[in-house]
């Protein structure tokens, strides 16, 4: 198994309020003491997986190994950071598991024609977020391997 | 000017008929441009155009040239008229003939000059001299030409009416050729004439307002009419001189003669003048938009000789009344045309301002019959039938417009002023409609308009009886001749109305043109509001839809921070305050119930069906398994009565259908021994067949499914409500609670597929749902 220490976790989210409750839920899982970073925004994503703007130091914001990606978001939506995303050569090997509201089946098809690794969609309940957040960082952080 | 005239005159004729044969019966495909014979009066010479060598002669030039037929064969036509002579006949070919005949010719033969007038044309790429004694001595110049018709096209153009201007006509003519008796002959749609004026001497027994049936004047002469347009007969009883050889040598055809002004004419017209008492005639065509209008008819009593120099001059009078006679008839017709023009734009402003065409139409009747002077009008929209003024019964139309719609071929408009001769009326239809023009809008939508007019008793009078023309022969077969009678005859025409004017028919073609363009207009209007419709109810589905989304995120907020509130405050929250937070999660974990109905609801607008052949059987199966999983605790009985059928749905939706009534019916049921019933109904069953009978006749049979409960029944006046969105009967504590959208639900799946949902229910008793799809 790889040093922990690399590994790192990007969660675009612009609700304060949610991320409040996934941070919240994470610490409380006590599986995952590594870096996490949030973006706000479409746009601030991308700025931070590009080093560019307030991110250009790519030391110390190094590129994730694994991005929590919300589709509804202002400005750049979330459908467009993972369209960018997937395209890029560089950055299309990192893993991106959608967290969204939207249970639409639309959704859901469009997001894998796309790429990405899994979805989820966001539950009401703090005791079901709570078992969601605990199977999603065991699976990702000690089952899978992640890329470098 | 004459081209193609062959390919008519071919077409409609009969090279095959021998002249001895010919009779009425067939004389419109005697052959008359090729008689093969002329007139005796001159002769002719068919002359080759390359080489001008003589092909072929008329029989008579011996009496005309002093040259035996024989001897002109094969000779140049210089060697006949001299070098100078052929020169300016070869230099006329070039030039419009009308303008250049006729050319002086002088022959000199034994010292003695003869002086002709020499017609050419080209026929069939040889050329063809006519040559008829002249009859003045001195050359026509212009200035005896100019002072022969300036007073009579005076006198024409003074004419301010159509009498007016026929009766100088025949006058002048009469003036200037000295004929016994000049006639203004004029044709009428059917091809019948009437002498309309009429120049004679007193003793002379009238024929003005006589009429001619068509046959007088079979359709290639009419033709020929257009092409020469004058003919003379200077002596009726002439025998007929024949050419040698008798084929053109270079076609091996016989001579087309359609141009010969010596051309021989039909052996039974010259029978028919004879019999009319007439020794010479000549005619000249009246023609309006190169169709024959009619004929100035000069008889003599005894034969005459009019030269081609007066000729000429009844010609050019004929052409300059031709253009005149245009202008006045218009000018006749031209007050009812403005009214008829008034009414019509009236009418349209009228009808493009309406909402329904059908209204509009109907509303304003005396316009509607005005526009054409009809009496009665019965106007077909699909299936219905408006009758105004004076027509036939409804029944009738009906009947008749079955008929009608064939009779219209390209054209939108049919009419005639005699419907009893070519469509079977009843009796007292006949009088009231013996005049039809009917306008074809829509064939698709079976849109027409029909105008009836009145018989009109009309008293005609022939010259002779034209029924009598029959005549049978000793051996039993039907003979037509020419008739031998030209007394006036008497006949009444009954069931026959005024004709249709060429104005009135425009009017109504317009009035069609008018209704198309509105009705056009129309359905654009209808589009544009159907594409505003779609792209706000296509609005409204993603309004609704981002809307849940976006409902969402907050309530979850409230629902996650009461929760930490619990979690983290909890000792220092009393035990009230853990109670309001829990209801407050409560309510949001309700809203969101809400929300999650309304978001699928709006997606069941937007999916597309996946229509398949689904067995019922086991699709409701499949239901009854996952419902009786959940349900373990309750004891409910399900009853199928026999195999469901097969039917065309969408598995998903019709499945959630099912659910939807059956979870239903165990849920609203307070019974200890629940019994739910699904199957379909007989086509005898009494509510199958009062549902069917709503529908319209021919629509294909459906299946009514029902699912049955004893559960608590509806209220009578909660049933209409109960298919409304979020409308719960019941307290949200009562019956397991729920969002109130599973009937709706339910009623969205079943309109998606075309069909029908509705309930019949007794209060604490139990309700039955039936439904229909497509």
């Amino acid at each position: 198994m790889r040093k922990l220490q690399k590994q790192s976790l990007l969660v675009v989210e612009d609700s304060d309020e949610d991320f409040a409750a996934l941070e919240r839920a994470i610490a409380k899982s006590k599986t995952y003491d590594h870096s996490l970073h949030r973006c706000e925004d479409g746009e601030e994503a991308l700025d931070f997986l590009y080093h560019e703007g307030e991110y250009e130091n790519s030391t110390r914001f190094p590129r994730p190994s694994l991005i929590v990606l919300d589709l509804n978001l202002p400005g750049t939506d979330g459908r467009e950071v993972l369209a960018a995303l997937k395209k890029d050569r560089e950055l299309q090997s990192i893993p991106i598991v959608i967290f969204s509201t939207s249970s639409n089946p639309k959704d859901i098809d469009a997001c894998y024609q796309h790429g990405i690794s899994s979805y989820m969609v966001k539950p009401m309940d703090t005791n079901r977020l709570n078992k969601l957040v605990i199977t999603f960082l065991e699976y990702w952080f000690k089952v899978v391997e992640l890329p470098n | 000017m004459h081209f193609g005239s062959q390919n008519i005159l071919a077409a409609t004729t009969d090279a095959s008929i021998n002249l001895e044969d010919l009779d009425l019966n067939n004389c419109d495909r005697e052959p008359i441009h090729i008689p093969n014979l002329i007139q005796p009066h001159g002769c002719l010479l068919v002359i080759s155009a390359d080489e001008y060598k003589i092909l072929q002669v008329s029989l008579n030039t011996r009496q005309f040239l002093g040259i035996e037929p024989q001897e002109l064969l094969g000779k140049y036509l210089r060697d006949v008229i001299g070098e100078k002579q052929t020169t300016v006949v070869s230099n006329c070919l070039s030039e419009a003939f009308e303008s250049i005949n006729p050319l002086p010719i002088k022959i000199t033969i034994d010292q003695s000059t003869l002086i002709f007038d020499g017609i050419v044309h080209s026929s069939q790429n040889t050329i063809v001299l006519e040559l008829e004694p002249t009859e003045a001595r001195e050359e026509a110049n212009f200035f005896d030409f100019y002072k022969l018709i300036k007073s009579p096209i005076n006198r024409i153009q003074q004419a301010d009416n159509l009498d007016k201007l026929c009766n100088v006509v025949v006058r002048e003519i009469k003036a200037i050729t000295g004929f016994d008796r000049v006639m203004v002959y004029r044709f009428n749609q059917a091809g019948a004439g009437k002498v309309i004026a009429e120049a004679a001497p007193a003793e002379l027994e009238p024929f003005l307002g006589l009429h001619y049936p068509d046959t007088d004047i079979p359709k290639q002469a009419k033709y020929l009419y257009t092409l020469n347009l004058l003919r003379l007969i200077p002596d009726v009883t002439y025998e007929p001189v024949g050419l040698i050889p008798q084929f053109n040598p270079l076609t091996n055809k016989p001579l087309d003669m359609s141009l010969s002004v010596l051309r021989s004419v039909s052996p039974l017209h010259t029978e028919y003048l004879n019999n009319m008492g007439v020794g010479a005639s000549m005619s000249i065509s009246l023609i309006e938009n190169n169709q024959l209008w009619g004929l100035i008819a000069c008889h003599h009593n005894s034969p005459k000789k009019v030269s081609y120099q007066v000729r000429t001059v009844c010609e050019f009078i004929g052409q300059i009344a031709s253009s005149e006679l245009v202008a006045r008839e218009k000018s006749q017709d031209i007050d009812y045309q403005i009214k008829l023009k008034s009414i019509q734009s009236q009418f349209v402003e009228i009808i493009s301002q309406a909402e329904e065409l059908e209204v509009s139409l109907t509303r304003n009747p005396h316009l509607l019959l005005d526009l054409v002077g009809a009496e009665g009008v019965a106007l077909s929209f699909g299936n219905k039938i408006t009758l105004i003024g004076n027509t036939p019964s409804e029944q009738e139309i009906t009947t008749m417009l079955s008929w009608l719609e064939n009779q219209f071929g390209e054209d939108a408009i049919y009419k005639i002023d005699s419907l009893g001769q070519v469509y079977p009326l009843e009796e007292k239809s006949k009088s009231i409609a013996s005049g039809l023009l009917a306008l074809l809008i829509s064939r698709v939508q079976k849109t027409f308009i029909l105008w009836f007019r009145p018989e009109v008793i009309q008293t005609v009078d022939w010259a002779g009886n034209p029924t009598k023309l029959i005549m049978a022969e000793a051996d039993g077969t039907i003979r037509i001749s020419p008739r031998k009678s030209f007394a006036k005859w008497s006949e009444t025409v009954k069931q026959k109305s005024l004709p249709w004017k060429a104005c009135e028919v425009e009017a109504a073609l317009e009035l069609r043109s008018s209704i198309i363009s509105i009705m056009l207009r129309k359905v654009d209007e209808l589009t544009q509001i159907n594409q505003e419709l779609t792209r706000s109810n296509t609005e409204l589905d993603a309004f609704t839809y981002i809307a849940s989304h976006d409902l969402k995120e907050p309530l979850r907020g409230i629902y996650n921070y009461s929760s930490f509130l619990i979690e983290d405050y909890s000792e220092i929250l009393d035990e009230s305050g853990i109670d309001k937070l829990n209801t407050l999660m409560r309510l949001a974990h309700r809203m969101e119930d809400l929300i999650n109905s309304l978001l699928h609801y709006s997606r069941l607008n937007r999916a597309e069906l996946q229509l398949h052949l689904i067995d019922v059987n086991d699709l409701v199966a499949g239901v009854l398994d996952l419902i009786s999983a959940s349900a373990r605790d309750t004891k409910v009985e399900f009853k199928i009565p026999r195999s469901l059928p097969s039917i065309k749905c969408d598995r998903t939706q019709v499945n959630e259908l099912f659910t939807n009534l059956i979870t239903n019916g165990i849920k609203y049921n307070n019974q200890s021994e629940k019994t739910i019933e699904i199957g379909y109904l007989d086509p005898d069953n009494p509510i199958y067949t009062t549902k069917i009978s709503e529908y319209p006749d021919g629509t294909t049979p459906k299946t009514i499914f029902y699912v049955k409960d004893n559960g608590i029944g509806i209220r009578q006046r909660h049933i209409e409500s109960i298919f409304r969105i979020f409308k719960r009967l019941h307290g949200q504590k009562k019956y397991g609670g729920g969002t109130g959208a599973g009937l709706t639900i339910a009623k969205k799946i079943v309109e998606r597929h075309g069909g029908e949902i509705w309930v019949e229910s007794i209060y604490k008793e139990g309700s039955s749902f039936y439904f229909t799809l497509q």
